[in-house]
């Protein structure tokens, strides 16, 4: 239920709708763009940055955040860990999401053992909380080459178009793989796929499943992996360091079992990282929409093993993170919301941005309004704008969000808001790391035998991800590196060392960095600055 | 300060926290159960009785905010039996259902399992799934999280969750192939498969950029 001190604007949000209706914002011009994200993108925050001073991407501009945990000692000591392994494998899948699940499955059905480590339970992950959709061009109107059109554009052209090329042309055959293990993708009346419509797409390319699109895919994964003894699963087991051989090559990880507190030691002929992003860092203070494992692990141990990253300057915060009540601070909003046309108002009960320009852009439009003095306050000092869902229902009749939005309504009713009559207050959560490893479209990382998919893996979306290409990028790369990493079966891994680890310290410490972060981070500590 | 009595200890909390917040806050290192913190994932389940009250209730534990006398615990997990198939060897997993969840048809519509945190009413889709007809059920369950507190209720060990899923599962693998994907494969297997998509690998970064535009605008405009 909403305080009264939020009536008088909640009033406005009503009065003011009739007459928003006819106000669209019009498209912003490139160069308008341009300016918006140098102002207010926190991207473009020059004081959340520093220059990297070790490593593959020495010299690189990365968030502090990163660098923090980049440029710091392990809690393991590398010098006494045993690394006698505990268990041998073929591949290794760290990571227990949508990608690492699609990369496991692909790896066993091409005739190689896997072990599943994973730092929660199985399937407690990003792919969980994707409500929209995913993208693939199967519409009538819609080809692979305007999918590709689009992610490039989205990603401001730093996208590696080898990485996309692959990715949306694997769209259409990921579908019917998904479909072929039981993902129940809304249809339409005729039985074609329904597709929808999202910021910065050209043709409609958004499959769902209702608004628990990724909960849907997640439990047929998780089910689906239970149907082979060749894939071994090992939950509350965290990746603390990957091993390498005498060459380099990546040939197995040091596991933490964090019920016994130790350490244990896998080998493996290929690993496949894919333990997600980095949310839970809370880059310059800002809410998240990610799970309570997204610490940027994969990151810290790839980098330590030599892999080259992308982007690590480049998140992505979703436009409409709930800004109240205060328990649910960060929590997402689906963009199919504004896909279909609710209006975004600040304190003034104005339309500000077009809702359907791309993410950056609708959250910079937002940090705008909240910094120039017309957003909305609430209690304990946050600030956002208001997203007119109740709109909805005037545009396409009642009981829509009921119907299209189920998860959305209830998880409001719970705390007595009816987003039927209500608006709600929304401000940019961060919603996704759009760098990461950087692989090739094998999946491979510049690590022999060390492969990333999901969103831990870097270079295919640039700047900006468009909706839905997460959901997609998951299951491509999961699948591909899956392959490739079964294809090693054949190699043998070699002696574990943590010889990159031991270099990586000494070059530490001739920097004369002697940091007191531990990483991996392994689980966020920001409870306490919320209590 | 509000007084609650967190897993059987009687403990002096701030207002306004989750119950795992609370958790937190009294030094319960908790990362079992601990999932999306959205109220999306079902990994942290908990019972509760509130001040006053005789019924106890269920919820998730990162959406539940404690309140003053409310006695909270933890429930993250049931054992449940989950049957182990390969869907897509199956002939007609519908028709095996039987087979492989037979404690379904002990089902007599006691509606214990109407906790659901999701507000799905449990004991209707057990009973459609029970009665065959599993269009209703897979329709029903798609809000499912799996948190599996149906099941901890079920007085014949029934796991609606698992039922549910396998359901869903089984309906949509019948679903005919959409005629829109179908049409789409056909065409990139084809030969004459966008031939000019296959050039941007060779194109300089300007023409790459003119390319991707004018594919985006052409759409938009027709």
């Amino acid at each position: 239920m909403y305080p009264e001190l939020f009536f008088e604007q909640l009033d406005l949000v009503n009065a003011t709708r009739e007459q928003r209706k006819s106000v669209v914002p019009a498209p912003l011009a490139a160069r308008e763009k341009a300016a918006l994200l140098k102002t207010y993108h926190p991207d473009h925050k020059d004081a959340g940055f520093r220059d990297l001073r070790i490593g593959a991407n020495k010299g690189d501009r990365v968030t502090h955040e990163f660098a923090d945990l980049l440029e710091s000692f392990s809690s393991l000591d590398h010098a006494r860990v045993d690394l006698v392994p505990e268990i041998t494998t073929d591949v290794l899948v760290l990571g227990g999401g949508g990608a690492g699940v699609t990369a496991a499955l692909f790896a066993e059905s091409r005739g190689a053992r896997v072990l599943l480590a994973t730092k929660l339970r199985l399937g407690n992950s990003n792919t969980i909380m994707a409500l929209g959709g995913m993208q693939a061009a199967v519409a009538e109107q819609d080809s692979p080459a305007r999918h590709f059109a689009d992610t490039m554009i989205a990603g401001g052209f730093a996208g590696n178009r080898r990485l996309v090329k692959a990715m949306v042309e694997d769209g259409p055959a990921i579908v019917e793989w998904l479909l072929k293990i039981g993902v129940n993708f809304d249809r339409e009346k005729n039985g074609d796929l329904a597709t929808r419509m999202a910021g910065g797409l050209s043709a409609p390319r958004i499959l769902s499943i209702g608004d628990h699109t990724g909960l849907n895919m997640m439990k047929v994964l998780k089910d689906e992996l239970h149907k082979s003894d060749r894939i071994e699963l090992s939950e509350f087991t965290p990746a603390v360091e990957l091993t390498t051989n005498d060459a380099g090559a990546c040939n197995g990880a040091i596991l933490y079992d964090l019920g016994r507190r130790r350490y244990f030691t896998v080998r493996a002929r290929a690993v496949i990282l894919a333990t997600g992003g980095a949310g839970r860092l809370h880059n310059q203070g800002f809410p998240t929409s990610n799970n309570f494992g997204a610490t940027g692990d994969a990151i810290v141990l790839a980098y330590r093993a030599g892999a080259r990253m992308e982007g690590l300057d480049s998140f992505q915060y979703h436009p409409t993170g709930v800004m109240f009540p205060e328990h649910m601070v960060g929590v997402l909003v689906t963009e199919a919301i504004r896909g279909l046309g609710a209006h975004l108002v600040n304190a003034r009960g104005e339309r500000f941005v077009n809702e359907l320009e791309t993410r950056d852009v609708v959250s910079a439009a937002i940090i705008r309004e909240c910094t120039s003095g017309n957003g909305v306050g609430t209690p304990s000092g946050k600030v956002g704008v208001w997203l007119d869902i109740p709109v909805l229902e005037e545009l396409y009749g009642k009981g829509l969000l009921r119907k299209r939005f189920p998860a959305l309504f209830k998880k409001f009713m719970r705390v007595r808001i009816d987003i039927t009559k209500r608006a709600l207050l929304v401000y940019p959560t961060l919603h996704y790391q759009n760098g990461g490893v950087l692989i090739d479209e094998t999946g491979e990382s510049s690590v022999r035998n060390l492969f990333v998919a999901g969103e831990a893996a870097g270079g295919i979306h640039g700047r900006n991800r468009a909706m839905g290409n997460a959901l997609l990028d998951i299951f491509v790369f999961g699948r591909r590196s899956g392959i490739a990493a079964a294809g090693k079966i054949d190699q043998e891994p070699g002696r574990l060392t943590l010889n990159h680890v031991a270099n990586y310290y000494g070059r530490l410490k001739s920097l004369r960095i002697s940091s007191v972060a531990k990483s991996p981070t392994l689980f966020p500590e920001f409870i306490v600055d919320k209590i | 300060m509000i007084t609650i009595e967190l897993e059987g200890r009687q403990i002096r909390v701030p207002e306004g926290l989750t119950v795992i917040e609370a958790l937190w806050d009294t030094g319960h290192d908790v990362k079992r159960g601990i999932g999306c913190l959205s109220g999306l994932c079902g990994a942290c389940t908990v019972a509760y009785l509130e001040a006053g009250a005789q019924r106890v209730k269920f919820g998730l534990g990162c959406q539940t905010v404690v309140a003053e006398g409310m006695n909270v615990i933890m429930l993250p997990y049931f054992p449940s039996r989950m049957a182990r198939y390969d869907l897509a060897a199956m002939d007609n997993p519908l028709g095996e259902l039987p087979e492989h969840y037979p404690e379904l048809y002990a089902c007599n519509d006691c509606k214990s399992c109407n906790v659901c945190p999701e507000w799905i009413h449990v004991a209707n889709f057990v009973k459609s799934a029970r009665d065959g007809e599993y269009a209703i059920t897979a329709d029903k369950v798609k809000d499912c999280h799996m948190c599996g507190l149906c099941a901890s209720r079920c007085p014949k060990s029934i796991a609606p969750q698992y039922v549910g899923l396998y359901i869903q599962r089984a309906c949509a693998r019948g679903e005919a192939m959409p005629a829109n994907l179908a049409k789409r494969l056909q065409e990139m297997a084809a030969p004459a498969y966008d031939t000019d998509f296959a050039g941007v690998m060779a194109m300089s970064d300007d023409e790459l950029k003119d390319y991707c535009r004018k594919l985006a605008c052409a759409i938009k405009e027709s």
